[in-house]
């Protein structure tokens, strides 16, 4: 059964970025109401109390009864915007919910025990999936679901078939891997020796290159080849008029430069 | 190294990096992640320097992600070269970085372990970082 938090909200007036960030200056945070057929919103909640009620419970399916205008609320979060740097939420989704209406929303999926494979075979658990999509009454709202993986060996997966959460449909895909035992890295290939590291190959080019530049790229590559002899493949053939030019040095530049009205620049 | 097979175009402009990062600013795939809190260009010899680093303080345990690509081509000009005469040579590839994104996550070890290991990669990148866990940011 999922955790039931209070939580005081009022209305906030203004709209936009500015009075947004009015707001989240004086400890608040915005916020906005939706669902069951009412209008939308916006709110705005305070900051400290916000997080409080959001230590030690999973947001995305806690019930949140939310004190609005002397009534009580109940809701679930259905987003939380954070700052990209700061631990900071700056704005909250609300979605009201009704004690006989299912609801759709995401459950933590939770692996238990320490896998066969890892302990004795020095396998890794990876978890593919954390979460599951479930269709449930609001009263019958999980906690989290909890998937025993003691028995895995290397090699071995759960899937979201082999879970079971009572009187909820699962909608995620039933044969959707949950976690998987993948064997042990193999040895590390040894470091490449800095002559080979000095190398920049050239990568091919997807576009066709023009007449112009392909003499004028060939001149390059073979710069470029004769400092790091990187090069390769990819490069455009060189015509022999463009190669004889650029083994020439400065003349080949000047060459280069009669030819650009020719072809134009790369953009 | 990581760097683009195949491009449309050989030589790039630098660009200006501003702002931080609105995508992959989140621990998506592990459990702890090295979180950048500068912008800059990560060369991909950087990349494999800190990636060496991690696998190697894991003892090769657990499973490591690197979230950066290097596909922004950087150019050179030969030494006692006069300035003109066109854009130098391609020399190496970057990633562009803001600060925010989620540059490496781990999973599978433990978390003083993890900390430990995204410390010494840290250690290989030009810019500041800080040590991420899933549920926090």
């Amino acid at each position: 059964m999922a955790q039931i938090v209070s939580l005081a909200a009022s209305l906030r007036q203004a709209a936009g970025k500015g009075a947004a960030r009015q707001a989240r200056l004086q400890g608040k945070v915005p916020a906005v109401i939706y669902g069951h057929g009412r209008e939308t919103q916006s709110l705005e909640v305070a900051a400290k109390a916000l997080e409080k009620a959001l230590t030690g419970v999973e947001p995305q399916n806690t019930i949140i009864e939310l004190a609005l205008d002397g009534k009580k609320v109940k809701t679930l979060i259905r987003e939380i915007q954070r700052h990209p740097l700061r631990p900071d939420i700056i704005h909250v989704d609300f979605y009201e919910i009704h004690a006989e209406e299912k609801v759709r929303l995401k459950v933590p999926v939770h692996l238990v025990g320490n896998p066969d494979g890892v302990r004795n075979a020095g396998g890794v658990l990876d978890q593919v999936t954390r979460e599951v999509e479930i269709e449930v009454l609001p009263e019958h709202i999980p906690d989290r679901v909890e998937l025993d993986v003691t028995a895995l060996k290397i090699g071995d997966s759960l899937h979201v078939r082999d879970l079971s959460i009572p009187s909820a449909t699962i909608l995620t895909h039933a044969d959707l891997t949950i976690a998987t035992v993948v064997p042990p890295r193999a040895e590390e290939v040894a470091a490449p020796t800095p002559e080979t590291a000095t190398e920049v190959a050239e990568p091919e080019l997807i576009r066709k290159v023009r007449e112009g530049e392909e003499e004028e790229g060939a001149a390059a590559a073979e710069g470029v080849g004769g400092a790091g002899g990187g090069g390769g493949a990819a490069k455009p053939e060189p015509k022999a008029g463009g190669g004889a030019a650029a083994a020439k040095g400065e003349k080949g530049e000047k060459s280069e430069k009669a030819e650009k009205p020719k072809g134009g620049k790369e953009s | 190294m990581l760097a683009p097979k195949r491009v449309k175009f050989r030589k790039r402009f630098k660009g200006r990096t501003k702002g931080m990062a609105t995508r992959g600013n989140t621990v998506a795939f592990g459990h702890y992640g090295l979180m950048a809190l500068e912008p800059g260009w990560i060369s991909n010899r950087q990349i494999e320097a800190s990636r060496v680093a991690l696998t190697r303080e894991m003892k090769r345990g657990g499973k490591v992600w690197i979230r950066l690509f290097p596909d922004k081509p950087v150019t050179k000009k030969p030494a006692e070269t006069r300035m003109g005469k066109g854009k130098g040579n391609p020399e190496g590839w970057v990633a562009v970085v803001k600060p925010g994104r989620v540059m490496f996550e781990v999973e599978g070890i433990a978390e003083d372990l993890a900390r430990q290991a995204l410390a010494l990669a840290a250690a290989k990148l030009p810019i500041k970082s800080k040590f991420v866990r899933r549920e926090e940011r």
